[in-house]
């Protein structure tokens, strides 16, 4: 009886995460331009009129450049936390730890006005830098709680068997180390580029005259008759997050199991 | 012993406040079986981290092989070493985990440093185990591995921390003997770290025996044993039943045995000790000193069977362990009995 109702509860529960997901292909190659039922037929319009939009293409383009420097600035700075952290001792560890980690609880928006108000006072233009500034800032708890985990995991002494064995710090680094963290550090990558691609309140802020993909779909929604467009590119930017996470949960368990280490639960 | 390859002279080492390695000096000989016993805590593994090159130290001098150690990192120095946990490379296989130190030597053609690796693998049993996964091996193995990875380098000083505590009691048993014959056919030193003092006892030349950062005692097996230097000493290594003693005029009174000629050097009250198998049960009719004494506790191992005896007069309980055998009977507790027992094997400490 309460296995039953169980497995009902857990119905209704995927029900309500995926049916609006799944709502969206399904408008995205409806032939008309009102979201609602009935369907009218079947086109590939919309997906052809993505093509012919300079504007989406520049966002699109804004948005790519930042997730990749994003990723990159916030899993470079997550590596050396996250390696601080599991493998040195210094005062006020905890503090400074605990301070790196807060922006992953701070409410976005107030991140986004006090960063608005520095960038004013300092008197910088606001541009794509900018809104990296942000991303990156709230992107690097989310990887040094990934890289930590990967720091963690490993033997202090599988360093120094390298370098009892005539490497250098650094040397043992490359050659012992980072290939045992590999995993963690694609995992933070994604994670950081995913983040960074769909975060809308940061970049609507800091954002000059170059918006980001959120920012642009934002705009576009105004216009009644663009909803459909907005569907097809959210349908596409589906399939790209899925082929991504994949991708990279499959590497993930590769090394893991190449190097012999236990699964410890992925970020899926 | 000849010129020593390690030279330790004094060394003092800090960890803030707490004083690992208090003025340690000691000499390792070129080829020796050399262990560090001691309690965990006691800077056994400090000092063997200090000798590789993990640990710096505050004063004193180390020197290896004539050279003095001083700022020369781990990488540099003529030793290797086994881990504790063995940290064999996951992400290697085996052949690429013992060819690992192989990296960097220009002189060797890829053809030679596999040779090596080979050659390393057969010396520990692991002949054409190259191809394997790392981490697919087992505790033996994993140890194995580990031994190779540091001996195809051909250190002056091979380095062992621990290496047996992960194994199980027939493997440490196997372990022992095997890494024994290794280092005889190698003919280069080990120093090896344990707290087990029946590996240290069955392995090595001359032991250093560890208390509180400070070198205790520092001698062969039987040595050690027989005549332990302190009372730690003594109840670190085997068993030893302790009595109350008076030394006088070269006389000792000790509870429950008598008096005795005492060792040069000892006055008022001091304690002796004495092994299980430095007394026995005497047969009737046997002469020699003898002390009376009733049986307390018996316990039966089969071929031997140890007793605790209440020695008359006294609250002194001693052990004893007698053999087992056809015309030996084992006592049951309340019999009462008399001790045989040797002048020779006691040992007197201060009090």
């Amino acid at each position: 009886m309460s296995g039953r109702v169980l497995r009902i509860y857990a119905i209704l529960y995927l029900v309500f995460l995926y049916l609006p997901v799944l709502l969206l292909p399904v408008f995205a190659f409806n032939d008309g331009t009102i979201i609602a039922f009935p369907l009218n037929g079947f086109t590939t319009a919309w997906f052809a009129e993505l093509v012919a939009i300079p504007a989406l293409h520049e966002a699109l383009g804004n948005s790519l450049i930042i997730a990749t420097v994003t990723a990159m600035l916030s899993t470079t700075l997550g590596v050396f936390a996250a390696r601080a952290s599991t493998r040195f001792q210094f005062p006020g560890k905890a503090g400074i730890m605990g301070f790196i980690m807060v922006p992953l609880v701070l409410p976005e928006i107030i991140v986004a006005v006090s960063l608005l108000v520095v960038l004013l006072q300092l008197g910088l233009s606001l541009s794509i830098w900018s809104v990296i500034l942000g991303h990156t800032l709230i992107c690097t708890p989310f990887c040094i709680a990934i890289l930590s985990s990967s720091f963690s995991g490993l033997d202090r002494s599988l360093e120094e068997a390298a370098i009892d064995l005539g490497e250098t710090r650094l040397s043992a680094f490359r050659l012992v180390i980072l290939p045992l963290v590999t995993p963690g550090i694609i995992a933070a990558l994604l994670i950081s580029f995913t983040i960074s691609l769909d975060e809308f309140i940061i970049a609507f802020f800091l954002t000059g005259t170059e918006p980001t993909l959120p920012v642009y779909i934002w705009s576009q929604l105004r216009f009644p008759q663009k909803l459909p467009v907005i569907m097809a590119l959210g349908t596409l930017l589906i399939l790209l997050s899925l082929i991504l996470i994949g991708s990279a949960e499959m590497l993930r368990r590769r090394g893991l199991h190449k190097s012999g280490q236990k699964d410890a639960g992925g970020f899926l | 012993m000849t010129k020593p390859l390690i030279s330790i002279a004094n060394l003092q080492k800090y960890y803030g406040s707490y004083h690992a390695l208090r003025d340690v000096s000691v000499e390792i000989g070129p080829g020796e079986f050399f262990s560090l016993l001691g309690p965990s805590g006691c800077g056994k593994t400090t000092l063997l981290r200090t000798i590789a090159g993990f640990e710096s130290y505050e004063s004193g001098a180390l020197q290896i092989d004539g050279r003095d150690m001083a700022g020369v990192p781990a990488n540099k120095r003529p030793t290797n070493m086994v881990f504790q946990s063995y940290a064999i490379f996951p992400h290697l296989s085996v052949a690429e985990n013992v060819g690992f130190g192989l990296r960097r030597r220009g002189d060797l053609d890829a053809a030679a440093k596999a040779r090596r690796g080979a050659e390393a693998l057969a010396m520990v049993g692991l002949d054409g185990y190259g191809d394997r996964a790392a981490h697919a091996l087992s505790g033996g193995q994993r140890q194995r591995v580990a031994l190779a990875r540091a001996l195809v380098l051909e250190p002056k000083v091979l380095l062992l921390d621990e290496p047996l505590s992960a194994l199980d009691k027939k493997m440490r048993e196997q372990m022992q003997s095997e890494l024994r014959r290794l280092q005889r056919h190698i003919g280069i030193t080990f120093i090896l770290v344990t707290h087990d003092q029946e590996e240290a006892l069955t392995m090595s030349d001359r032991i250093a025996v560890m208390f509180e950062g400070r070198i205790a005692q520092l001698a062969a097996p039987q040595e050690l044993y027989s005549r332990p230097a302190t009372r730690d000493v003594a109840e670190f290594i085997g068993t030893m039943s302790f009595l109350s003693a008076e030394v006088r005029d070269g006389r000792a009174e000790v509870a429950g045995l008598g008096t005795m000629p005492a060792p040069d050097g000892l006055s008022g009250p001091c304690v002796a000790g004495v092994r299980p198998e430095g007394m026995s049960i005497a047969e009737a009719g046997a002469d020699g000193p003898l002390a009376a004494a009733e049986i307390v506790e018996s316990a039966y191992f089969g071929d031997m069977t140890t007793y605790r005896a209440r020695l008359a007069g006294t609250e002194a309980l001693v052990e004893i362990s007698m053999k087992n055998g056809p015309a030996v009977a084992v006592l049951e507790p309340g019999t009462q009995t008399r001790l045989h027992w040797s002048p020779d094997a006691l040992v007197f400490f201060p009090a």
